[in-house]
């Protein structure tokens, strides 16, 4: 919704004020919004402090970042209109391109994982046992912790060589010593690993609360019919899951998409670039190379995408709530 | 109902005020430092920063003091511990740079290309008559005139674990090949004898951060006869791919590639804060890096532990980097005066012995001042190493008008070279030099 909010502002103006989209549809709800009087004007107050950050902090850099991506930016010598120019040149930038094939498979890959892994988590840690909400708290934990202090932990435990944490502990089964970080064959998988490591706990939270929801009785009926428990968790479990299921995918791969801070500290988008993603990509050329006009271009792209991404995801939750 | 209804009002009223307040007031100052040429304001604050860790920091802030103590201008000093040029880029967007910072000779292009920084009366500069040529050539850019005073020099030395080379019997490295057979039995001779394969022989900054690779490989480069940019008159052709540089670029590729690895682990992603370390707890002995590391290598590693030497040398020489750190008066400060006096401080004597004093690591390494004796101050064998390294085979980044975009470039390409050992070097080199010849003709200083 956070990503949803701002384009309303810049695309219509009149209806960001009111919240929404379908708030602004209803009829009703219009008709009230004309007379600005008395009790309806006290709500606006309210809200005011809210709305006055959000343009101050998300609409007008938003905006001026549009502006940006059509200027050559030379803060101090005046900028210089080259229009869509920086679009092309990001996009005929080879290593951007590969940026961007690197944060699909990152994105795809951390969303099914953390997904996967927080259902399995979820059916093992459910219940109301003391012990198990202790359990709970402690694979929590990653969440909560700060991302960079989780990436130069992660950087410390995958130290590629035999006495690196990991390799030493596979060296126990036979394994290893693995490269990790250190090689563009392993790096980004490596980079995955601590994405789902930290998403998992994060997913295994909201299916908990779906499977809470899920009536007892349903798999009573469905025992007693004889139904095994891979078939209750195929025909009774994952169905009453499916709205948890899209708003995790919604907010996975919006997550997916923008992640900066793990890669960033883990590796810099190295080795070679094999872990470079779009926004790695995009603060690289704003604060090495200084071209901060080509840069903003990438993150209007971006913007753009996850805005398409987002708009595709509400229409088709809307149309099967009608439906 | 009414009567609340109003109160609910009042005190919404006040958030909006209280918000509108804080905006306010903050959005003042911000517009005060904006238009560049602009109004002087005694009274606005004098805002200095440095590129420093913890430990100069401190010398600077000592010396800072001391400047008020004898001007009465008082310095609103940052120093500013990572991300550097990242910081300046964010101010310079918002139109609101400090007044004065003293960062790497590199940055100079930069500042000069985006007017961070105007053009210096080399003449006006009280005291600038003490200072070295050969010092100022570091604020001089590729149009010949000068945009900053120089601070700081130093030459890239070679640091290298003297009790462990004893140990294993291996001679003073005098050569290349000297340097690889040293590295080996580092690697492989388990030096430090505790029975298990963790040493590594050279430590490499190798990450494309801020171009580091491309920094720690020019000195190699030169060494084998190889360049990235050769000046012709006063314009440069791309030298990136020439067979000396080639040649240069397998040298290392055979360390970054060997069995077992003569590097440390994951020397590709590794930044310099995080390569320290790995001298230090005794995991590398070879180390190519600045004199600046002296004083915090004596304290965690031993002074009695490590030599200093000069870089051993290749097929065409022993040239290494020279640069150093400059002032710069950046553009659209309301403190010019300050901005003058400050630098005229910093050059005279006294300051630049200050700062070589420094404990336990120097912010002037070798001073620019002529009147600063090396020795007289220092008093240490490895210092006048280093000063003679610097006069003899220190030679700086070509002086391209942005050099920032070429050691970048350079540096991923090296990057990849090293991390996936393939076997054709000159090709990849040879799709850099493409690169770099578009920069060169962007830059307008390609032959």
């Amino acid at each position: 919704m956070t990503v949803s909010n701002p384009v309303r502002g810049t695309t219509d103006v009149g209806s960001a004020a009111s919240g929404g989209g379908a708030a602004g549809s209803h009829p009703v709800r219009r008709r009230h919004r004309r007379r600005l009087t008395g009790s309806s004007f006290t709500p606006w107050l309210f809200l005011a402090p809210a709305v006055l950050i959000f343009v101050v902090f998300k609409y007008v850099p938003m905006v001026e970042g549009i502006r940006l991506s059509l200027y050559q930016v030379r803060p101090f010598l005046g900028d210089l209109w080259v229009g869509l120019d920086n679009y092309v040149r990001i996009l005929g930038d080879e290593r951007f391109r590969d940026a961007i094939g690197h944060t699909l498979v990152l994105a795809f890959g951390q969303t099914i994982g953390s997904m996967v892994i927080g259902f399995v988590l979820a059916l093992l840690l459910e219940g109301h046992a003391k012990s198990l909400w202790f359990v709970r708290s402690a694979v929590f934990l990653p969440v909560v912790a700060a991302t960079a202090v989780i990436g130069e932990i992660w950087r410390l435990l995958f130290f590629p060589a035999p006495e690196g944490f990991i390799n030493s502990v596979l060296s126990i089964v036979g394994l290893g010593p693995w490269t990790f970080l250190d090689s563009p064959d392993t790096s980004l998988a490596s980079v995955m690993f601590v994405g789902i490591w930290k998403g998992a706990p994060y997913d295994m939270v909201l299916i908990l609360a779906g499977l809470a929801g899920i009536d007892r009785q349903q798999y009573e009926a469905s025992a007693l019919d004889g139904a095994t428990t891979p078939q209750r968790i195929r025909h009774v479990t994952l169905p009453a899951l499916r709205p948890v299921i899209t708003i995790l995918l919604t907010l996975a791969s919006i997550r997916g998409l923008r992640v900066f801070t793990e890669v960033y500290v883990l590796t810099g988008g190295g080795p070679a670039g094999s872990t470079d993603v779009w926004m790695t990509r995009v603060f690289t050329v704003a604060f090495e190379r200084n071209e901060i006009g080509v840069a903003s271009a990438g993150s209007v792209m971006l913007f753009l995408i996850t805005f398409a991404l987002t708009v595709v995801v509400q229409l088709y939750r809307r149309r099967r709530e009608a439906g | 109902m009414p009567r609340s209804r109003s109160a609910t009002a009042a005190v919404a009223l006040a958030a909006v005020g209280a918000v509108l307040a804080g905006c306010g007031s903050s959005a003042t100052p911000a517009s005060s430092g904006s238009a560049p040429g602009v109004a002087q304001d005694p009274n606005a604050p004098f805002e200095v920063w440095t590129r420093s860790t913890e430990a100069t920091a401190k010398v600077y802030t000592k010396i800072f003091a001391d400047f008020e103590a004898k001007t009465g201008v008082k310095v609103d000093y940052k120093p500013i511990f990572a991300d550097f040029d990242k910081q300046i880029q964010q101010r310079a967007a918002s139109k609101d740079l400090p007044d004065l910072v003293v960062t790497d000779t590199g940055s100079l292009g930069v500042f000069t290309s985006q007017g961070l920084v105007g053009e210096i009366d080399k003449g006006s500069i009280a005291g600038g008559g003490d200072v070295v040529e050969r010092a100022w050539n570091n604020g001089k850019a590729s149009d010949g005139k000068y945009y900053a005073i120089p601070f700081s020099t130093q030459a890239m030395v070679t640091l290298v674990r003297k009790d462990w080379r004893e140990k294993l019997g291996k001679p003073v490295p005098k050569t290349w090949d000297d340097l690889l057979d040293l590295a080996t039995a580092f690697t492989k001779d388990d030096p430090d004898g505790n029975g298990q394969a963790d040493t590594y022989g050279m430590l490499v900054p190798g990450t494309t951060d801020r171009g580091y690779l491309g920094w720690w490989a020019a000195s190699y480069i030169w060494q084998g006869g190889g360049d990235i940019l050769k000046q012709d008159g006063d314009k440069f052709t791309v030298a990136v791919d020439s067979p000396e540089t080639v040649k240069a670029v397998d040298f290392l590729k055979k360390s970054f590639c060997a069995d077992p690895k003569l590097i440390q682990p994951g020397a590709l992603t590794t930044g310099t804060n995080d390569a320290h370390a790995f001298f230090e707890t005794g995991k590398t002995g070879i180390y190519e890096t600045g004199p600046y590391m002296f004083g915090r290598f004596d304290k965690n590693l031993g002074k009695d532990k490590y030599e200093v030497i000069a870089a051993p040398k290749g097929p065409a020489g022993d040239t290494v980097l020279g640069e150093g750190e400059n002032i710069y008066l950046m553009a659209g400060s309301p403190r010019a005066d300050a901005q003058k006096k400050l630098a005229e401080y910093l050059i005279s004597a006294e300051a630049q012995t200050a700062g070589m004093k420094g404990d336990p690591t120097p912010v002037v390494r070798l001073p620019v001042n002529s009147k600063v004796d090396v020795n007289a101050v220092y008093n240490d064998p490895r210092w006048a190493t280093t000063a003679k390294v610097y006069s003899d085979s220190a030679r700086p980044f070509p002086s391209v008008p942005n050099f920032q975009p070429f050691r970048q470039q350079f540096s991923e390409t090296l990057n990849s070279i090293f991390s996936s050992c393939g076997p054709d070097s000159k090709g990849d080199l040879g799709k850099l030099a493409e690169n770099l010849k578009k920069e060169l003709q962007t830059q307008g200083m390609a032959k």
